[in-house]
């Protein structure tokens, strides 16, 4: 058994950023990547073809994360796995097994969430003024995570075992903290992201009453939008409202509201 | 010229499925970078980032999170723009044709990840056969078929699409654009009640509450307002680790408290 060297472990690194998220199955989701990312780097450390297709077998089994905090996770396996080799075997399940759903709670809320919702609204508002500082930053940005990532790699690698101890205790902390950041922005997108109007009037004789200025923004400003919010978000509980369905609502929704004059362009 | 561009536009969607699929996403299937990018190509710029800004307004918190299959954004931006400088349609009747399309590859994305998982057992049959230099072969070629996601749908609309929209443009009356682009400002609330249904909405209500108040009657920017969630963030991180902290040493080691995030 040979010790892995600085590159072998950047090559699994590198290997695991070219596909992550590609070989995407029903049946163990994200193992086909893990199998490429960790091949070349196992073969060090099994010379003996049986060892080898033992430890490998192992990592076909059922994997998910956030793909820039599986770094984490496979970084930790692959000192495991130089350490104590098969011995660690049951060892290397669990701790993928474990780390995978806190890890991907925090990665999901800020790789998925905070990140793409700010940033996209920021973007988008440019884009919309013809300016492509937004999105060029946006890209600037993706492209600094690689360091990112590799460290986090390098995080997981030096901590191995010692991880799941030591992360246990502050992860659910850091959950909750990164959801507040998201959910206040959530907040923010309703009334200002969401656009939904009415043009209808009441006129008595002369006095011409516009439903939207003169009523629903007296009340609160986005009443409207916040409507819509509420009733999305209960038919998102329901269990046959797909969000393709409620997307196929909204827009049949809009069609009967512009054809009857009860909605307008905002 | 046509040509190459036709070209150039299906390549990026074969990159933009790669690139998405990566640990190190640059463009991903946003659609205000791909807008950019297409934008580039098709040599009309502003299309491009006007399409691609509506897209990623609407599509905002709609994200593929732990592999789901959500409508297809990305797809949507690009057959948008392609139309909108070849026929000359107008921002809100392109992306009516290119949304449906990007829903429509939503399909494509179950059937490749069927077949996904053919590859899959071939790789671990190789393995076991001890052919493992043709491992990566496999894994390649499931690279290459998961590019097919997005290259069909942009192929067929390269292909096509330009006298279906000319026709589109002919029949479809006007208060079908109309709802058409009312849809455009509603369809935003579907990745925000996404969003909800995913964040711990009845533990930290208040925060919701405080995020819409200081936008929609203080007007503040989205930027600031992020800043300001931080700031609560910060607070509540150092409280709960102080509480777990205390918890730890009641318990002696005890670490694997309840978590409370819900999936």
């Amino acid at each position: 058994m040979s010790k892995l060297t600085e590159k072998d472990r950047k090559s699994m690194f590198r290997r695991w950023i070219f596909g992550a998220g590609l070989g995407y199955n029903y049946e163990s989701q994200q193992a086909p990547a893990v199998v490429f990312a960790m091949r070349k780097a196992l073969r060090k450390i099994y010379p003996n073809d049986e060892e080898y297709i033992e430890a490998m077998e192992n990592h076909y089994k059922y994997f998910n994360a956030t793909p820039q905090m599986a770094n984490i996770i496979l970084g930790a396996t692959l000192a495991m796995e130089e350490k104590d080799g098969l011995k660690a075997k049951e060892a290397v399940q669990s701790l993928k097994t474990s780390l995978m759903g806190p890890l991907s709670g925090v990665g999901d809320s800020v790789f998925w969430i905070l990140i793409p919702t700010i940033m996209g609204s920021i973007a988008g508002y440019m884009a919309l003024q013809g300016n492509a500082m937004g999105a060029i930053l946006w890209m600037v940005m993706y492209i600094a995570f690689y360091w990112l990532k590799m460290w986090l790699c390098k995080v997981g690698y030096e901590s191995g075992t010692k991880l799941i101890t030591s992360l246990g205790k502050q992860i659910s902390s850091f959950t909750d903290a990164v959801s507040v950041m998201g959910l206040m922005v959530v907040g923010s997108l309703i009334p200002t992201v969401v656009k939904m109007i009415t043009p209808l009037e009441f006129s008595t004789g002369d006095v011409v009453l516009s439903v939207q200025t003169e009523i629903f923004d007296k009340i609160m400003p986005a009443l409207l939008p916040v409507g819509l919010t509420l009733l999305v978000y209960y038919l998102l509980g329901k269990k046959n409202w797909t969000p393709t369905k409620i997307i196929l609502l909204i827009i049949v929704i809009s069609l009967v509201g512009a054809a009857t004059g009860i909605l307008g362009i905002a | 010229m046509n040509f190459i561009q036709d070209i150039l536009v299906i390549l990026i969607a074969a990159y933009m499925a790669w690139d998405n699929g990566t640990g190190n996403q640059i463009t991903g299937n946003w659609p205000v970078t791909i807008g950019l990018l297409v934008g580039l190509v098709m040599g009309d710029v502003t299309t491009g980032l006007v399409i691609g800004g509506t897209l990623q307004l609407m599509s905002l918190g709609v994200a593929g999170i732990g592999g789901s299959s959500v409508p297809e954004y990305g797809v949507a931006t690009i057959v948008s723009i392609f139309l909108a400088v070849r026929t000359g349609a107008d921002t809100g009747t392109a992306i009516a044709v290119g949304l449906p399309v990007g829903m429509l590859t939503l399909q494509l994305d179950v059937v490749l990840k069927m077949i996904n998982n053919v590859y899959a057992h071939w790789s671990l049959k190789l393995l076991q056969n001890k052919q493992f230099n043709k491992m990566d072969g496999v894994f390649y070629l499931t690279v290459v078929t998961w590019m097919m996601k997005y290259v069909i749908p942009v192929t067929l609309v390269v292909l096509f699409g330009t006298p279906i929209v000319d026709l589109v443009l002919q029949v479809i009356p006007v208060w079908f654009t109309n709802g058409l682009q009312i849809a455009g400002g509603m369809l935003p609330v579907v990745g925000i009640g996404l969003l909800l249904r995913y964040m711990p909405v009845k533990k930290y209500m208040s925060f919701l509450i405080i995020g819409y108040v200081v936008s929609a009657y203080l007007n503040v920017p989205v930027l600031g307002i992020a800043l300001l969630g931080a700031a609560a963030a910060y607070i509540i991180y150092s409280n709960n680790v102080q509480k777990s902290e205390e918890l730890f040493v009641e318990t002696e080691g005890n670490a694997s408290e309840g978590d409370d995030f819900d999936e």
